[in-house]
């Protein structure tokens, strides 16, 4: 949990529309080509001196302390490169201060190196590695090994770092997508609903005035048709509709979603659905939106690979987290078509939750069906909707 | 009879005020085209019933339904609306309208529910009426495709939809001879003699499409 917090503080959470143009902010700051930073643990001032001379060529941060004390401070609010540890020291010695660093979550994959003075200190190596050491250098050191060895740590911690950083923009570039699609579909639904269905509801009435007025057959029998023509034509624009967005979901929140959604799925596909909902609540709509569409990908998945006869569906409400269970009595869904290539549906869902900071886990068993849980933490509705608000109004409008 | 109408768009209340001006007894006296035109214009025309979109801009329906009821309590709100009954009607109704209507059916229908309601009755259509009626006799026993197994009642829906018996060996992977005992056994359940009762019976519970 720890180092998730701290290696993407920025990803997660309910920001979801504004951070394209964060992401674009970042990408052309010049000031992005970070330093890495080495931190040198040595108590004799002269030692300490003389690293730092030779290190100072690799251009990057260099941070010292001058016992395992002072190094433990800095651990706690710097992420390492690299430490370079002296074993012998009054007080707290190297492989005390490398346990200590290796038992803090932030430091725990810390690359360290160890400096000794003397040749018998090699006994202890074993010692040394069985603490975390990654590399041994014996002191006086030779400058180009040093070196070396310290450039090697920290390519790879900027390597490391620029994979984070892009698994984290495009992280929220599919957040800001999905924000995005969610948006446009909601418009156009509106559009089409309101728009065209009125207009049409007013043809009808137009159809229905003429009709009042007509005396014979042949006419009124046009007129009629006209007026099945236009029913059929209202229907049709309810589906396209419904099939973006479902007003319930706007009108009458998630949970009644579900259940027309539950109602629909069992009507289109024959296969049984037994619900188990909480009272109807009021819920974030952003929060709604993502449980209604990974609930929508979850009964898609159902309809093409289950075969099943039964769905049950459960939806809990406790004070601070939402869990929606589905379970089919199906196939059961198979562990290489969890990680599978096809697998982009079950993967959009995990993504979609982890947006708001909660997780979906599918579990199958061969010919017992497959079972997937969804949960999302809640906050409370008044910040939920102030946040939501806000970050609608940060996607359209760039600040 | 004096009649406000209310509905954001332009083409309806135009098909509306022509419907109601054939109509000798009824009067338009008032359009608005919001929620809150509505409760402004509730207070300077006289009025009897209100018929209102239920989607306007403003103050939602079932807001705006219970705040009419509240303060004129003797007059009747009914309701226009472009979505099907099964989803708003009976909460409508709840919250005190006398009738809801679907724009579609407003042709045949608006008349005369404006006569039934301005009288102190309820309006419902004859496709919700069936249903609610279906739904208290549903609540008095399990209806009887309850008590099929979950794979009977996916064979029923099947076949409801109209589906052969191989067909539906082949979608489900099984033999047409197990289909066919289930759909005799679906049938001995139900009390029924054939696929086209079924089917009769399926659509009248809504179980297809």
């Amino acid at each position: 949990m720890a180092t998730r917090a701290t290696d993407a503080p920025s990803a997660l959470g309910p920001a979801a529309g504004e951070p394209l143009q964060r992401a674009i902010a970042e990408a052309e700051a010049p000031g992005e080509v970070p330093r890495a930073k080495i931190l040198i643990v040595d108590d004799e001032p002269k030692s300490l001196y003389a690293l730092q001379e030779l290190l100072a060529s690799l251009g990057q941060e260099l941070m010292v302390a001058a016992s395992g004390e002072e190094a433990l401070k800095l651990v706690l609010r710097h992420d390492f490169a690299v430490i370079l540890l002296d074993v012998r020291m009054p007080g707290m010695d190297g492989f005390e201060t490398a346990k200590m660093i290796r038992g803090r979550e932030r430091s725990r994959r810390t690359p360290i190196i160890f400096l000794t003075a003397q040749a018998d200190e090699m006994n202890s190596m074993f010692r040394g590695y069985a603490v975390g050491a990654v590399d041994y250098l014996m002191k006086p050191v030779v400058p180009e090994v040093l070196k070396s060895k310290v450039a090697v740590f920290v390519e790879l911690f900027m390597a490391t770092a620029r994979l984070r950083a892009s698994e984290d923009k495009l992280r929220r570039l599919a957040a800001h997508l999905i924000s995005v699609r969610e948006e446009e579909r909601t418009h156009i639904a509106r559009e089409i609903h309101d728009e065209l269905g009125q207009v049409l509801t007013g043809l009808k009435m137009e159809v229905g005035w003429l009709a009042r007025r007509l005396k014979e057959p042949a006419l009124l029998e046009k007129t009629e048709s006209m007026s099945k023509l236009i029913d059929s034509s209202v229907q049709t624009v309810r589906k396209i509709a419904t099939g973006l967005r479902p007003e319930m979901l706007d009108d009458m929140g998630l949970i009644a979603a579900v259940a027309w959604q539950a109602k629909e799925f069992q009507k289109r596909t024959g296969i049984r659905c037994r619900t188990k909902l909480a009272p109807e609540t009021k819920l974030d709509l952003e929060v709604s939106t993502t449980v209604f569409r990974i609930f929508q990908e979850i009964l898609t998945n159902v309809a093409r690979h289950a075969r099943a006869t039964r769905v049950d569906i459960e939806l809990e409400l406790a004070e601070d987290q939402l869990r929606l269970e589905v379970t089919d009595n199906g196939v059961g869904i198979a562990e290489e078509d969890l990680h599978g290539r096809k697998s982009l549906g079950l993967l959009g869902m995990q993504e979609r939750a982890l947006l708001f900071g909660g997780e979906v886990s599918i579990t199958g068993t061969p010919g017992h069906g497959t079972r997937v849980a969804v949960t999302i933490p809640l906050r409370r509705a008044g910040e939920a909707g102030g946040a939501a608000a806000a970050t609608v109004r940060k996607a359209n409008a760039p600040s | 009879m004096k009649v406000l109408i209310a509905d954001d768009h332009p083409v309806v209340r135009q098909g509306l005020r022509q419907m109601l001006a054939v109509e000798q007894d009824l009067q338009v006296v008032g359009e608005a085209r919001n929620g809150q035109e509505v409760v402004d214009l509730s207070r300077k025309v006289p009025w009897e019933v209100a018929v209102l979109d239920y989607n306007m801009p403003g103050k939602n329906g079932l807001e705006l339904i219970k705040e009419l009821r509240q303060r004129y309590p003797g007059r009747a709100v009914l309701i226009l609306s472009m979505y099907p009954e099964d989803r708003y009607a009976v909460r409508a109704l709840k919250a005190g309208a006398s009738g809801y209507l679907t724009k579609e059916s407003a042709p045949d229908e608006l008349v005369s529910a404006i006569r039934k309601v301005a009288g102190g009755g309820r309006y419902v259509t004859p496709t919700l009426g069936e249903k609610l009626a279906l739904e208290l006799e549903d609540n008095r026993g399990k209806p009887l495709h309850e008590t099929l197994s979950d794979r009977e009642y996916q064979v029923m829906w099947m076949i409801a939809s109209g589906k052969t018996v191989r067909q539906i060996a082949d979608e489900l992977f099984l033999s047409p001879n197990t289909v066919s005992t289930h759909r005799t056994r679906i049938l001995r359940k139900m009390n029924m003699k054939s696929n086209a009762e079924l089917m009769h019976y399926a659509i009248a519970h809504h179980l297809v499409d």
